[in-house]
């Protein structure tokens, strides 16, 4: 996983259970002009040593970069070779992009170079000018699947595939393709994954439209800044980063000595139809898990928003379920939307392996689809 | 047990025509729809024609949808109109879709430059965005690409999964073979799959030429696109949206409903080779095609013909052509191939759903739709590719392939209906 609190999972997981955050004042544009003025990024991150050509690098948005970096770090981790343990054409890839993935600063030059002296868009001058403004490949770094098909062509993975978006939920969607695949024997082992960038203005405008940032402010945007530290958050942070996970069948796991974190025990994944009780919606997701009350731990999904943090709790208390331990991502590496369903699943998995116990991992998201997994130590 | 499969709704809307009679008609007949472009002024634009869909009735379909009233991306409306047509040609209307799963495949946001051209001079751009948003009064200045799922899903009450699938060309085929495989595992008894897609505006145009795959034979729009021809430039870009109606065998049975065709097998891949460009060989192709016949368990010699993906690039074609050779060895020269983007244009999400539309009907029609523009073939494409007129046909399978930008591949085998 590439994230705001580090690329290994085991660091990553101790300093959210440390509850120590990477959440910053949002850079790189006028906090100022959003209503909410924190982000997590990645810091320091260079694509370079994960991709196996370095020009393809200058044909990724960063979203993509990403998930190259975290595919690699899966494989690894899951000891995989494409090619050689596993053949190429028998590995699947099944990812979830975001929107609003390419930052405000890559389109400026055609933008401008478009416009009349009046500031309104002048076809002519875009056709002539602003089409040379802007970088050949631009198109590279705007199509959604383009972060799949850096992986796979990094990696060299042939193997069934898809790729959906938005929002969390599509994340779940993604491990929901890829264990389909399995079970039908397309694959002997898929790569699960997403990957988001919500980091630039572009993304915070799409979020604030949205109006997911309502809970930084009563009155929305001019409200004073709440001075950006976490620990005053009210609401979400959007995040960045890519997070992949390595499925295989248990069988074919154990028979390869894999490390195996934990098994996928079950999964539901249910629709919130317009004017649909969410809540209700979210009970009966968790129903349909069938899981003991007492869990081992809790992958939440609580993300600061204090009405959605309430709805969880509330939601866990209908389902009757507790656990020793119960943690939430969000809080602390953001909210990585099409790549934070993963991320959740795949902190659930290590929880799974520490404790011995099973675990359930919460993706409740925006957008109508909401899932939750459990997962049971290996 | 493994329930069988089958088609018995489509709905379609493409430059070649609106309502699967007239599209059929228009196909079949070998009646191109690209035209010179009047969706937006293209005139300075390298590139100035399109497979457009003129029949396409806003005012009409707001009525239908007030909840869509005021969507400027041509996508949303292209799917609400196939997705109506297909459930009204069902005959499946008045019935709870509960526990029907929802397929949408589309590719790109639409993101209308003239929103953002206010910000051109400002320095602090940040700033002018968030002043330009409180003057949009909440309307995004990108549609996302689930919008038109969660439409579709609100008004028609899709509950059992909406999926939003975004893998570029083969976004289409992936939808329907991804609702193909859940049917036929159980998980439901009815799903509705397709695709809608519109890359008429400037930025998606000025995109796409700058990759240089687009002809510029603005001059002889109808004659554009040909695929397979020795003189063919690149694709045309068009518009379109189809959505098919799937069933289990037993259900159709049940209530009686018309069956089209049978979905069979299902397929995909990944090049693993560039973004920039198909494997040249036709590999990952091949292998999407040779895992849909697998699934249908089928050997390549029961595919009695093909719709080819057939994109009119120089390059597509010819890897392509090898993948079918490839796959189907020395039957590829003696089955018909059909090219049906020498007519609508290149879709990009939404091909794949209107060519297997397109495939559903040639295996109840017995009609295979031309290649037209097909005059002067290319020595490294010698397949049957059915040039300039349509014909007959007697076979009973259809394979349709879809090879997306950035080597996504895809390909799904449909049987004749009479079952």
């Amino acid at each position: 996983m590439v994230t705001p609190l580090g690329k290994s999972p085991d660091a990553v997981l101790r300093r959210i259970e440390a509850e120590d955050t990477g959440a910053i004042q949002s850079s790189g544009f006028d906090p100022n002009a959003f209503s909410c003025p924190v982000c997590c990024r990645v810091a320091d991150f260079e694509p370079q040593p994960y991709a196996s050509e370095a020009k393809m690098v200058r044909l990724m948005n960063r979203d993509a970069q990403f998930a190259v970096a975290a595919a690699r770090l899966a494989l690894e981790d899951a000891g995989v070779k494409v090619g050689k343990s596993h053949p190429a054409e028998e590995v699947g890839l099944f990812c979830a992009t975001g929107l609003a993935g390419l930052p405000l600063s890559d389109i400026t030059p055609l933008i401008e170079a478009s416009a009349d002296p009046e500031g309104g868009f002048d076809t002519g001058r875009f056709g002539h000018a602003g089409l040379k403004a802007v970088s050949p490949v631009l198109s590279f770094k705007i199509l959604s699947n383009m972060p799949l098909c850096f992986v796979s062509i990094n990696e060299n993975i042939q193997g069934p595939n898809g790729v959906y978006t938005p929002w969390e939920g599509q994340g779940a969607q993604a491990v929901e393709a890829g264990m389909r695949a399995l079970a039908a024997g397309d694959a002997r082992c898929v790569l699960v994954g997403g990957c988001d960038v919500k980091t630039h203005e572009l993304a915070f405008a799409s979020l604030e439209q949205q109006g997911l940032f309502r809970s930084w402010g009563e009155n929305g945007r001019g409200r004073p800044r709440p001075g950006g530290t976490p620990s005053t958050a009210r609401g979400i942070i959007p995040g960045e980063g890519a997070v992949f996970l390595v499925l295989e069948s248990a069988q074919d796991a154990i028979a390869r000595g894999a490390h195996i974190y934990a098994k996928i025990a079950g999964w539901s994944l249910r629709t919130i139809a317009g004017g649909s009780d969410k809540s209700l919606v979210r009970v009966e997701a968790l129903r349909a898990l069938r899981l003991s009350t007492h869990l081992g731990a809790i992958v939440g999904a609580a993300n600061g928003e204090q009405s959605r943090d309430r709805e969880e709790k509330l939601i866990l208390e209908a389902a009757r379920h507790s656990a020793g331990v119960e943690i939430f991502p969000k809080k602390y590496v953001g909210d990585l939307f099409a790549a934070a369903a993963v991320l959740q699943l795949g902190l659930g998995a290590l929880l799974a392996e520490q404790c011995g116990r099973s675990v359930l991992a919460n993706c409740f998201s925006h957008g109508s689809v909401q899932a939750v997994f459990a997962l049971d130590p290996p | 047990m493994k329930e069988r499969v089958v088609i018995t709704g489509l709905g379609v809307c493409t430059g070649v025509g609106r309502g699967v009679k007239t599209f059929w008609e228009n196909l079949t007949a070998g009646l191109s729809g690209i035209r010179p472009l009047s969706v937006f002024d293209a005139s300075a634009l390298p590139v100035r024609i399109g497979g457009e869909a003129r029949a396409l009735n806003i005012q009409e379909m707001t009525r239908q949808f007030p909840e869509a009233a005021g969507e400027r991306d041509r996508k949303i409306w292209l799917g609400l109109d196939a997705m109506a047509q297909a459930l009204a040609d069902a005959r499946i209307g008045g019935v709870s879709f509960t526990n029907t799963p929802l397929f949408v495949g589309v590719s790109l946001e639409t993101f209308f430059l003239e929103d953002v051209s206010p910000l051109a001079g400002k320095e602090n751009l940040s700033l002018a965005l968030g002043n330009l948003l409180e003057k949009r009064d909440g309307r995004p200045l990108q549609t996302p690409l689930n919008r038109l799922t969660e439409i579709l899903g609100n008004h028609y009450g899709f509950n059992s999964g909406r999926y939003t699938n975004c893998s570029a060309c083969v976004a289409g085929t992936q939808a329907i073979g991804e609702a193909f495989r859940q049917l036929r595992e159980g998980a439901a008894e009815a799903a509705v799959a397709g695709a809608s897609d519109s890359v008429l505006n400037p930025l998606a145009m000025g995109g796409f030429s700058l990759l240089q795959i687009l002809s510029t034979e603005n001059e002889r729009p109808e004659g554009a696109c040909r695929p397979f021809d020795a003189t063919r430039q690149g694709t045309v870009l068009g518009e379109g949206a189809a959505f098919l109606v799937l069933e289990t065998l037993e259900q159709a049975r049940r209530r009686g409903a018309r069956v089209y065709a049978e979905v069979l097998g299902y397929g995909s891949s990944l090049d693993a080779y560039r973004v920039t460009d198909p494997e040249p060989n036709g590999n990952g192709a091949a292998l999407s095609m040779t895992r849909a016949i697998a699934d249908a368990r089928l050997t390549p010699d029961a595919i009695d013909c093909i719709n080819a993906h057939a994109t009119g690039t120089p390059k597509n074609d010819v890897a392509e052509t090898r993948a079918i050779k490839r796959v189907l060895g020395t039957r590829a020269r003696g089955i018909p191939v059909t090219a049906n983007k020498s007519m609508t244009g290149h879709l990009i999400a939404s091909s794949g759903a209107v060519e297997a539309v397109a495939s559903c009907l040639t295996l109840l029609t017995g009609r295979i739709p031309p290649t037209i523009n097909l005059l002067e073939p290319d020595p490294e494409c010698d397949l049957d590719y059915v040039p300039k007129v349509g014909r007959e046909f007697n076979g009973r399978t259809v394979l349709s392939n879809s090879f997306g930008f950035g080597g996504q591949n895809a390909a799904l085998v449909f049987g004749k209906g009479d079952l």
